[in-house]
C-alpha cells in the first residue's frame, strides 16, 4: 500500500510516523537558544524589571525605548554573540551527528531501537564530515559566482537611470543563486542517502555517483525538492503576517506562532530527507524510471540492526 | 515629456536687456508681499547654457552689490563652490580625516572657472584675482578668491561686478551635480561673501559645512536642451523655444540669497496650491516615473507642514516653493534645501509607515524659515538653522502622526522623531559643544548628532523649563524680528529669556557652549519597618504597620538641571519632590502607614536631555516582561539562525 503512494506523500507518511525526530530537532534547538540567552535576559531584567520606563517596550514596540537599551553598557548586546555562534554550532554538530541515524530510520521504515539509532549516527558522523568539506569546495564557485551577479546589480542599482533595473537584477541574482544552492544541496542530499542505503564509504565516489545520477535524474528530484521548499516559504510568509497582527504586548502568542514557523521548518527539511530517501530506494527497486547510469546499482542488503527503538 | 534632442553648442542672445526686465518684473512676481522684504544687498543676473552631454555650465554674471557696509570697500571675496571637488581641496582632504575608507574618484571631479572679472567703470580685473584660505591656509584650496579693487567703493554706493564664468559638473558627491541625466545646480554660480559683524566672512568650502550669503534678487536665464524638464527657485516668467533645439527659461526670485535649479528629461510634474496667509502658494512638485505613486505623500505633507509654519511661526512669503525628488542614485543631491527649492529623498518601495518622504520634506521646507529667511551662517552656527529646523520637525511631525509614531509606524514597530533625535546625540553626546564651528567639529557623526539631536533635544527640554507654548511663541518672535537678516547665537538665546521672562543661562552656558552630560537615576528606594530593630515585631499589616521610605535620587552626570520626584506609595498617597539638583545626591525619607510602589525622576519625560530613561524609575514590584519579550526575541534569531546552518548538513 505504501508503495502506492508518491514519493513525497511516503516520505510525509515517514516523517509523521517517526516525528519524535522532528520534536527533538526543535526541542535541542530551542533548548540551545533558550540557553544562549540567559545572560542576556539576566542583564535585561537588571536594568528593566524595575523601571517604569519598560512598558515602552512592553505594549507595542518603541525602537527608540529599543535603541536606549541596546546602547546601554549594562547589557551589552555585542557581548552575547559569542554565546548564541556557539549555540549555533553546537546545533549544527547535533544536526550533522543525528543525520545517518534519521537516514537510516526512514530508509528502514521503522523505528530504530536507541542503540540501533546511535549506532547509525555515529557509523556515518565522519563520512558526513568529509563530505561536508566536499560540499564547501563545491559551493565556493558558486559564492563566488552569486558575489559577482550581486556585485553587478548592485553598480546597476547606483548607476542605471531606471531606479527598479538594479533591484530587478538583484532579485534574479539572488533567485539564481537559490536555485544554484539548492540543487547542491539535493546533489549532496541524495550522496548521503545512496551512502547511507548503500552502506557506501568512499565520499568521493559517493559524490561522483550522485552528482551523475542527480543530475540525470534532475526535473523529477528537483521537483520532489522544490514544492517541499515552497511549502516551507508559504509557512514562513503566513508566520510572519500573523506574527505582525499581533498586538505588541502579548510577545508570548507572538513567540508561539514564531516557534510554529520554526517547527514547520523543520518538519519540511526532515520531509525532503524522507522524500529522497523513498525516491532512492524506489529507483533501486525499479519502482521508479530513472534515467539510468553506471551510478544507480543495485542496492545491497541494508544494515540489518537499527539503533531507534520500535513501537 | 519631451523627446530628447541632443544638446548644442549655440549661444541665443535675447533683445531684451535683463536689468530692464527686473525693473518691469517688479517685487508681486515672486512674492505676496506689495514692497521688498529684505534690504537686497546683491541683484544677481546671470545667463547660463548647459551642455547636457558634456556636464559643463557657461555663464555671463552681473553681480550688483550694495555697500551697505558702512564703511569703503576694495576687497571684495567671493565663493566657487565647485572647486570644492577636487582631490587636495580643503573639503576633500577633511573627508579622508573623517573617514579612512574614503577613496576619491575621478569622476566627482568638478571645477568652477573664472574665465574674466570687469568691474563696470573700472576695468578687467580677472589678473587680480587669487586665491585665499582664510580658514586653513590650504594653498592647494580654490574654494574663496578676493579681488581688490583699485578704488574703494563708498558706503551707500553700488558696484557691478561682470563675470564670465564656466562650470564642469561632476558626479553629485555632496548636493550638486549629475547623475545620468539629472542635473542639480546648486553652488554653481561666483558668489560674494557677506559683511557681517564688522568683517568679510566668506570661509572655504568645508565637508562639514553649508552655505552663507546676502539677500536680494536674482534674475536668472538658463538655456538647456528641449527635453528637460527645469525646476529653480523663485518663479518662471518666461519659456522660449528656440530653433537649434534648446529651450532658454527665465526664473526671478526675489529676497532670497541663494538661486539652485535641477533638470532632467525624466522629471513627473504635479502641482497644488496652499494658501496661506499670505496667498496662494504654488507647490510644484517634480519627481521621478518611479516614485509617482507618492506624489501625493509628497504634495500632502508640503502642505500639512505648509499650513503649521504659517499658524505656528509666521507666514511663507513667496509665491511658489519648488519640491524635487532626486533619482534614488542621486541621493546625495536629496535632502537639501535652497531658497524656494527643496530635494527630498525616498525609493520606489518605501511603505508608508516609514516617514521618510515625510521627515526630508518636512525638514526641507522648515529650512525656508530656518536658513531661506532666518539666514543664519551656517559656517560658524550650523545649529541655528539645522537644530531649530530639527525641533520644529520633531513638534510638526509629532502633531501629524502622534508623538510616539512621528518616525516610524510598521508592523508594531513605532518611533518618534524625538527619540531619533535623542538618541543621535546620545551617540556623540561628550564630543562637541553646539556653539563650535560646523568644521570644527570631531568628525561627521558628532556634526549631526549634536548640530541636529543635540539642538532639538534641548529646546525639547526648554519647554519644561517655560512650556511648550512660551517656546513656541519664541520662535515665532526670533522668525517674525529677524527674518531676512543674518542673526547669531546670542540673538536667538536672548529672544527666548525675552520672551520667557526668565534668566536662562545657566541652561544655555551647559547646554549649548558646554558638553555635560546630563544623568539623573535614583540610586535606591527601600521601605523599611519602624521596628526593624525588635526582635519579634507583630505580623506587618497593610495601613497599620508604620513604614520608613527613603528614596536616593543621584545626579550622574555633570549637567546641573532641576528635576522632579514623584513618589507613590500603595496606599494610593503620591508625593512630588522639586530638586534642584546642585548636589551630587539627595535623600527624600518619609515616615508612612504604607510602603513605597515607585520612584520616579521627571514623570512626563520631559527632560529629554537625561541620557538614561531606564535609571530614572524605581518600581518595588518586579515586571520582568520587557526582559522575557526581548530574551524571546533573542531566542527566536538564533534558533533561525541554527537551523540555517544546519542546511548545511
Amino acid at each position: 500500500m505504501a508503495e502506492r503512494t508518491g514519493v513525497v506523500g511516503e516520505g510525509a507518511r515517514r516523517v509523521w510516523k517517526y516525528q519524535r525526530v522532528v520534536w527533538w530537532f526543535f526541542l535541542i534547538n530551542l533548548l540551545l537558544a533558550w540557553v544562549a540567552s540567559v545572560p542576556l535576559k539576566v542583564r535585561l531584567t537588571k536594568v528593566t524589571a524595575h523601571s517604569l520606563n519598560a512598558k515602552r517596550l512592553v505594549n507595542g514596540f518603541d525602537f527608540g525605548a529599543y535603541s536606549e537599551l541596546t546602547d546601554n553598557p549594562d547589557v551589552a548586546y555585542d557581548a552575547r554573540l559569542p554565546e548564541s555562534g556557539v549555540a549555533v554550532l553546537v546545533y549544527f554538530i547535533f544536526a550533522l551527528f543525528l543525520t545517518g541515524g534519521v537516514l537510516e530510520a526512514y530508509a528502514a521504515d521503522r523505528k530504530l531501537r536507541i542503540g540501533e539509532f546511535f549506532q547509525a549516527c555515529g557509523a556515518f558522523f565522519w563520512r558526513w564530515v568529509r563530505l561536508l568539506i566536499v560540499m564547501l569546495i563545491v559551493l565556493v564557485p558558486l559564492a563566488f559566482l552569486s558575489h559577482v551577479l550581486l556585485h553587478g546589480s548592485g553598480r546597476l542599482m547606483l548607476n542605471s537611470v531606471n531606479e527598479k533595473t538594479g533591484y530587478w537584477a538583484a532579485l534574479g541574482a539572488f533567485v539564481l543563486s537559490t536555485i544554484l544552492a539548492m540543487m547542491i544541496r539535493l546533489w549532496f542530499d541524495m550522496a548521503q542517502v545512496r551512502t547511507v542505503v548503500d552502506d557506501e564509504h568512499g565520499m568521493i565516489r559517493s559524490a561522483i555517483r550522485s552528482f551523475k545520477f542527480t543530475f540525470a535524474n534532475l526535473g523529477s528530484l528537483f521537483w520532489l525538492y522544490f514544492r517541499i521548499s515552497v511549502l516551507a516559504w508559504i509557512g514562513l510568509a503566513v508566520g510572519l503576517w500573523l506574527w505582525a497582527h499581533i498586538p505588541g504586548q502579548h510577545s508570548g502568542l507572538s513567540f508561539l506562532v514564531l516557534e510554529i514557523v520554526l517547527l514547520w521548518w523543520i518538519g519540511t527539511r526532515l520531509w525532503q530527507r524522507a522524500s529522497e530517501t523513498v525516491w532512492y530506494l524506489r529507483q533501486e527497486a525499479g519502482e521508479i524510471a530513472v534515467a539510468r547510469s553506471e551510478a544507480i546499482e543495485p542496492a545491497p542488503v541494508g544494515p540489518t540492526t537499527s539503533p531507534l527503538p520500535t513501537n | 515629456m519631451r523627446g530628447f534632442r541632443p544638446s548644442c553648442l549655440i549661444w541665443i542672445s535675447l533683445a531684451a536687456g535683463l536689468s530692464g526686465a527686473t525693473a518691469q518684473v517688479g517685487a508681486s512676481i515672486a512674492t505676496n508681499s506689495p514692497k521688498p522684504l529684505s534690504e537686497r544687498v546683491v541683484a544677481y543676473e546671470i545667463e547660463a547654457r548647459l551642455d547636457a552631454q558634456k556636464k559643463t555650465i557657461d555663464g555671463n554674471e552681473t553681480l550688483t552689490y550694495r555697500n551697505l557696509t558702512g564703511k569703503p570697500q576694495d576687497t571684495f571675496p567671493f565663493h566657487l563652490y565647485q572647486n570644492a571637488f577636487q582631490p587636495k581641496s580643503t573639503f576633500m582632504q577633511e573627508e579622508r580625516v573623517h573617514r579612512q575608507s574614503f577613496k576619491w574618484e575621478d569622476k566627482y571631479r568638478a571645477s568652477a572657472e573664472m574665465k574674466s572679472l570687469e568691474v563696470v567703470g573700472v576695468g578687467d580685473l580677472t589678473s587680480k584675482i587669487h586665491f585665499i584660505s582664510p580658514d586653513d591656509g590650504n594653498p592647494d584650496d580654490r574654494t574663496v578668491f578676493e579681488v581688490k579693487l583699485p578704488k574703494p567703493v563708498a558706503p551707500g554706493d553700488s558696484v557691478q561686478f561682470k563675470i564670465q564664468f564656466h562650470d564642469q559638473l561632476g558626479e553629485v558627491f555632496a548636493r550638486t551635480g549629475y547623475k545620468n541625466d539629472f542635473i542639480m545646480g546648486a553652488q554653481w554660480f561666483p558668489k560674494i561673501g557677506v559683511w557681517w559683524q564688522g568683517a568679510w566672512n566668506c570661509h572655504q568650502f568645508h565637508a562639514n559645512t553649508e552655505f552663507f550669503a546676502d539677500f536680494g534678487t536674482f534674475d536668472v536665464r538658463l538655456t538647456v536642451p528641449q527635453n528637460e524638464v527645469v525646476g529653480a527657485s523663485g518663479v518662471e516668467v518666461s519659456n522660449i523655444s528656440n530653433p537649434n533645439g534648446t529651450n532658454t527659461l527665465t526664473f526671478h526670485g526675489e529676497d532670497i540669497h541663494d538661486f539652485a535649479w535641477t533638470a532632467s528629461p525624466r522629471f513627473r510634474e504635479f502641482t497644488d496650491t496652499f494658501n496661506s496667509s499670505m496667498g496662494p502658494v504654488r507647490i510644484r512638485l517634480l519627481i521621478q516615473p518611479e516614485h509617482v505613486s507618492q506624489a501625493d505623500r509628497h504634495l500632502r505633507i508640503t502642505k500639512q507642514t505648509m499650513d503649521r509654519f504659517d499658524r505656528w511661526y509666521g507666514p511663507y512669503p513667496y509665491k511658489q516653493i519648488t519640491v524635487v525628488d532626486p533619482p534614488t542614485n542621486g541621493f546625495r543631491a536629496g535632502g537639501m534645501e535652497y531658497p524656494t527649492l527643496i530635494t527630498g529623498d525616498t525609493t520606489w518601495w518605501m511603505p508608508n509607515g516609514w516617514h521618510v518622504v515625510e521627515e526630508a520634506v518636512e525638514h526641507e521646507f522648515g529650512h525656508q524659515y530656518w536658513y531661506g529667511m532666518v539666514a543664519s551662517n551656517e559656517f560658524e552656527d550650523a545649529w541655528l538653522d539645522e537644530g531649530i529646523n530639527s525641533y520644529t520637525e520633531c513638534k510638526i511631525l509629532d502633531d501629524i502622526f502622534g508623538t510616539d509614531r512621528s518616525s516610524l509606524d510598521l508592523w508594531g514597530i513605532t518611533e518618534s522623531d524625538d527619540e531619533q533625535q535623542r538618541n543621535g546625540y546620545l551617540e556623540v553626546a561628550d564630543r562637541d559643544p553646539m556653539a563650535r564651528f560646523a568644521y570644527q567639529y570631531l568628525n561627521f557623526n558628532s556634526y549631526g548628532g549634536i548640530t541636529y539631536g543635540k539642538t532639538a533635544t534641548v529646546l525639547l527640554t526648554l519647554e519644561k523649563i517655560i512650556g511648550e507654548a512660551t517656546v513656541r511663541r519664541a520662535l515665532q518672535t526670533y522668525f517674525m524680528r529677524y527674518r531676512f537678516t543674518h542673526p547669531t547665537k546670542e540673538d536667538f538665546l536672548k529672544t527666548l529669556e525675552e520672551v520667557s521672562g526668565r534668566n536662562l543661562r545657566w541652561y544655555f552656558d551647559q547646554a549649548v557652549y558646554g558638553t555635560a552630560i546630563l544623568d539623573y537615576e535614583i540610586l535606591s528606594a527601600t521601605s523599611d519597618r519602624l521596628d526593624w530593630q525588635e526582635k519579634n515585631p507583630p505580623e506587618a499589616k497593610r495601613g497599620e504597620t508604620v513604614y520608613r521610605t527613603h528614596v536616593l535620587v543621584h545626579r550622574k552626570g555633570d549637567f546641573i538641571f532641576p528635576v522632579d520626584v514623584l513618589v507613590k506609595f500603595d496606599n494610593g498617597e503620591s508625593l512630588r519632590q522639586r530638586w534642584d539638583g546642585r548636589d551630587r545626591w539627595v535623600r527624600y525619607s518619609y515616615d508612612k502607614k504604607a510602603r513605597l510602589e515607585s520612584a520616579e525622576i521627571d514623570p512626563e519625560s520631559a527632560v529629554r536631555l537625561d541620557k538614561n530613561f531606564f535609571s530614572n524609575s524605581y518600581v518595588d514590584k518586579e515586571d520582568d516582561r520587557a526582559a522575557r519579550k526581548l530574551a524571546r526575541y533573542w531566542t527566536i534569531a538564533v534558533q533561525f539562525l541554527a537551523q540555517l546552518a544546519a542546511w548545511l548538513v
